[in-house]
């Protein structure tokens, strides 16, 4: 591990340099030239990582996820922890790397951590810039809500071409806003992406899956509403689901109108989504129902006849997975913008 | 809550755009016949588990298990899940959603013959519809020895199980039938089997399996050849030297002696995977992935391959030896097999495609059992550098570039180049650029059998063998067979087990002055 603490500018080339070495200061003492060879393997990176912490709190939380990516992703990775509102003016590199096992392989991936105090807090993303590998994409991952309005926000959103967050973290429905404003400006080269919306394929898959029976389709067609209820907490979750079927049925003409319940007896997050259609024939209702143990269950009631249902398994992501989901998304998703902008309507 | 204005026609499912995950089938009951046997417990049930569990299978859908074996409902549920606890890819099996999977298993004792039998089966189906809401849409699995076949189709026709109108259901209720491998064990016999098949069945409602086209790896070939820009301007007889197509297998024939006997590497692997991946190799680039248009493909490098000259075939079949330090018998030794059998355990040949982009380029192929271990890849050699500008003790050991898509184990794509070895001196090596699916994906590849099942349910046949496409491929087996039939008994066991097969098979490539890879 190296470091370099500056009060004012670190030397960018002296990151660049302790970058190009760090591959070689890993073999160890008294080993000979095949050992060397090894050491310098070609890694072919695939990408740019930016992750942007709060405080120094989170910096262990998400050095590990990073960890995680680091045999299936690698990246050049760069952590920032920007502390604009302390006193001292100062910033401190740290470059480190990190030793994966991959079955029988040896993955070695570099990381570099800058933590900036005082005004150069505001311009970390001038920094970051020299120290990205050219010609791979950037991503930009934030694990708490961003600061929209911040000159670091806008900097680093305007050099990356994709901003992960996780919308279940801290946001409110004017942040659905920011975030597709992000997504729309500046020729939309910033694309979005949210583990939120990851974490509800399982329910948008379901759901769809009604409708892919030609019967239940022409139901659709008399869609009256949707209702989603859940515990206390995630409520972008409920709204992101809301809006995206509020989308998909604008396209054929259909308003469908919602209802978002909050019931503090249940448990944190959607814990039923109805779809009521009525016609042609009589009303019916499709749900989808968090069971206990990480299950969901379909129900399909037509009239007063309850059909066939099923119960599936859902896999609960970690960070590093929806992380992972995140990195291979390429350009913008364009079913999530616009589910965001149904999402951030009254 | 608000009525909406109007009423549209919904052709297409509105919620379903954009979403990458894949459609679900409509509701359907499938008919395993077989269904107490092997090829059900290993591979259909959890199969269908893991479809079920990642949410692919729609809501009532229904198995009926069909066979001799006098099984109740809870017997076959029972069986089942032990076999999915044995057997399934994903563990432990997930009981909540076995339960409400194994709802929907049902079992029906039946000898294959029995008029009546089929009738019960109507009616029991019938029942499913009304119950289940499956609306009429059948999948009628053979998973039976390839014997019952006709007599299974024959009977699903004289009970009409397979017509819509006959069962009153909902319009647009399909029928499809998926048939195992082996279909037919000669060119006759496969005419023979599609001519039963279509009295009941037309052609796009049958789908023949191989389940070698279910593999990620087999599909990415497609992916890797036409989705890539790079390859294609140097896919042909210009640049490519040659290509070796290898189906290597450590296994013995364990205890399918009985089968293996009438069938033999050259009906058991060429007739149906060695084919398969040579015409997906050799095909032309298909304008759209439709299955018709792709099978179209296929079928055209069948039928291009020049008829196969004697010298340009080698059998062989595998005597005692070692496999991964064990002593393993010979092929005459397995149970089942006759002492002086000479049936071929081992088969090489060197193929050429007549058409413009192949004309000369040799295709070699090879397929064996307890052979040293498990490879199966499509190796293409292409051509050295014209002209070296560097000194001859530069390039020793130098050679030309192979791109190898590996199909099992270890799956990818790796490419042979030329690289300078650091130091002062110019001296250059060989090097990999490997693509390991392993370690690039994060998810996990289904089963063969999940992929085509769901497919046979989604009505999309490209990844089954068309009827013209099998009798193409029964067509080349004859031809050896008969070339075979003319020639003095074989001097077998030819090769070791343990070894990479016999040494003709060496030679019958080392005369064109090249040699087999080490896969």
């Amino acid at each position: 591990m190296s470091e370099f603490t500056s009060a004012g500018v670190v030397d960018v080339h002296a990151i660049e340099e302790e970058l190009a070495q760090v591959r070689w200061k890993q073999r160890r003492e008294g080993e000979g030239d095949a050992a060397e060879h090894a050491a310098a393997e070609a890694r072919a990176n695939v990408l740019n990582l930016i992750a942007v912490v709060e405080s120094e709190r989170d910096v262990d939380q998400v050095s590990r996820v990073l960890d995680g990516l680091a045999v299936h992703h690698p990246s050049r990775t760069l952590m920032l922890l920007a502390q604009p509102d302390r006193s001292a003016l100062k910033l401190e590199a740290k470059v480190t790397t990190q030793t994966q096992q991959d079955g029988p392989r040896v993955i070695n991936s570099e990381r570099v951590f800058l933590h900036a105090h005082g005004r150069v807090a505001r311009h970390l993303a001038s920094l970051v810039t020299p120290l990205l590998i050219p010609d791979l994409p950037v991503m930009l991952w934030w694990p708490r809500r961003p600061d929209f309005e911040t000159e670091l926000f806008r900097e680093l959103a305007d050099l990356c071409d994709r901003l992960v967050v996780d919308t279940d973290d801290g946001f409110e429905t004017a942040d659905l806003f920011r975030l597709l404003d992000v997504a729309r400006r500046r020729h939309a080269r910033c694309a979005v992406g949210d583990f939120t919306w990851a974490r509800l394929m399982p329910w948008r898959h379901l759901t769809a899956q009604f409708f892919d029976v030609a019967a239940h389709r022409e139901r659709l067609a008399h869609i009256r509403g949707v209702s989603v209820v859940s515990g206390e907490g995630r409520p972008m979750q409920c709204r992101l689901l809301a809006g995206w079927i509020r989308s998909r049925m604008r396209k054929v003409g259909l308003e469908v109108p919602w209802d978002l319940r909050q019931d503090p007896a249940l448990e944190s997050g959607i814990s039923q989504f109805m779809i009521y259609t009525a016609g042609p024939d009589q009303p019916a209702r499709f749900s989808i129902i968090r069971q206990r143990g990480n299950r969901l269950s379909t129900e399909v009631r037509i009239g007063d006849q309850e059909q066939v249902g099923r119960t599936v398994r859902v896999q609960p992501r970690k960070a590093e997975d929806l992380l992972a989901i995140e990195l291979t998304l390429p350009g913008h998703d364009i079913l999530y913008e616009e589910a965001l902008a149904a999402a951030a309507e009254d | 809550m608000a009525q909406a204005p109007t009423t549209p026609t919904l052709e297409q499912n509105p919620l379903r755009e954009w979403l990458i995950l894949p459609r679900s089938p409509d509701p359907s009951a499938m008919v395993i016949f077989g269904a107490s046997g092997d090829l059900t417990a290993r591979k259909l049930m959890p199969a269908l588990y893991n479809l079920a569990l990642n949410r692919y299978l729609p809501s009532g859908f229904t198995v009926v298990g069909a066979a001799v074996t006098p099984w109740s409902d809870e017997d076959f549920r029972k069986n089942m899940l032990d076999a999915v606890t044995k057997y399934s890819r994903t563990q432990p099996v997930d009981h909540q959603v076995w339960s409400s999977f194994a709802e929907g298993l049902f079992y029906l004792p039946m000898s294959f013959d029995d008029g009546e039998a089929y009738a019960r089966l109507g009616a029991c189906l019938e029942k499913i519809d009304r119950e289940r809401g499956t609306g009429g849409n059948r999948v009628f699995y053979l998973a039976t020895l390839p014997d019952f076949f006709p007599v299974i189709i024959k009977q699903i026709g004289a009970a009409k199980l397979h017509l819509e109108s006959q069962r009153g259901t909902t319009a647009g209720a399909w029928s499809r039938v998926i048939v195992e491998k082996p279909f037919g064990h000669d060119l006759p016999s496969a005419r023979e089997l599609n001519d039963v098949l279509h009295t009941v069945f037309r052609e796009p409602e049958v789908y023949r399996i191989d389940h070698y086209l279910g593999k990620e790896t087999v599909q990415n070939t497609f992916v890797f050849r036409f989705a890539n820009g790079i390859f294609e301007p140097i896919w042909n007889r210009r640049y490519v030297d040659h290509v070796q197509i290898t189906v290597a297998e450590d296994i013995g024939i364990e205890r399918r002696g009985a089968y293996y006997e009438k069938a033999g590497a050259l009906r058991d692997i060429v007739q149906n995977h060695l084919m398969q991946l040579l015409s997906i190799t050799a095909m032309e680039p298909p304008v759209n992935f439709d299955a018709e248009t792709v099978r179209d493909e296929k079928v055209k490098v069948l039928k291009s391959i020049r008829p196969v000259l004697e010298q340009d075939v080698v059998r062989g079949q595998y005597g005692p030896g070692w496999v991964a330090g064990q002593p393993v018998k010979g092929y005459r030794e397995e149970e089942h097999v006759a002492p002086d059998s000479i049936v071929e355990t081992y088969v090489a040949m060197r193929l050429f495609v007549d058409n413009w982009r192949w004309a000369e380029t040799p295709f070699y192929l090879r397929t064996g059992k307890r052979l040293p271990s498990r490879a199966s890849e499509i190796a293409i050699q292409f051509k050295s550098a014209p002209h070296l500008p560097f000194q001859k003790t530069a390039v020793v050991g130098l050679t030309p570039n192979v791109l190898v898509m590996r199909i099992q184990p270890h799956e990818g794509t790796s490419l042979k180049i030329a690289a300078k070895i650091p130091g002062p001196v110019m001296r250059m090596r060989t090097v990999n650029m490997d693509f390991f699916y392993g370690s690039s994906f994060l998810i996990e590849s289904p089963d063969a059998y999940e992929r085509l099942i769901l497919d046979c349910m989604l009505g999309d046949p490209t990844l089954f063998a068309r009827e013209d496409e099998v009798e193409r491929a029964w067509g080349l087996v004859d031809q050896i067979e008969a070339m075979w039939a003319k020639q003095p008994p074989p001097r077998f066991p030819n090769y070791a087990a343990g070894t990479w097969g016999p040494e003709e098979a060496d030679a019958l490539i080392e005369r064109d002055g090249r040699r087999w890879r080490r896969p």
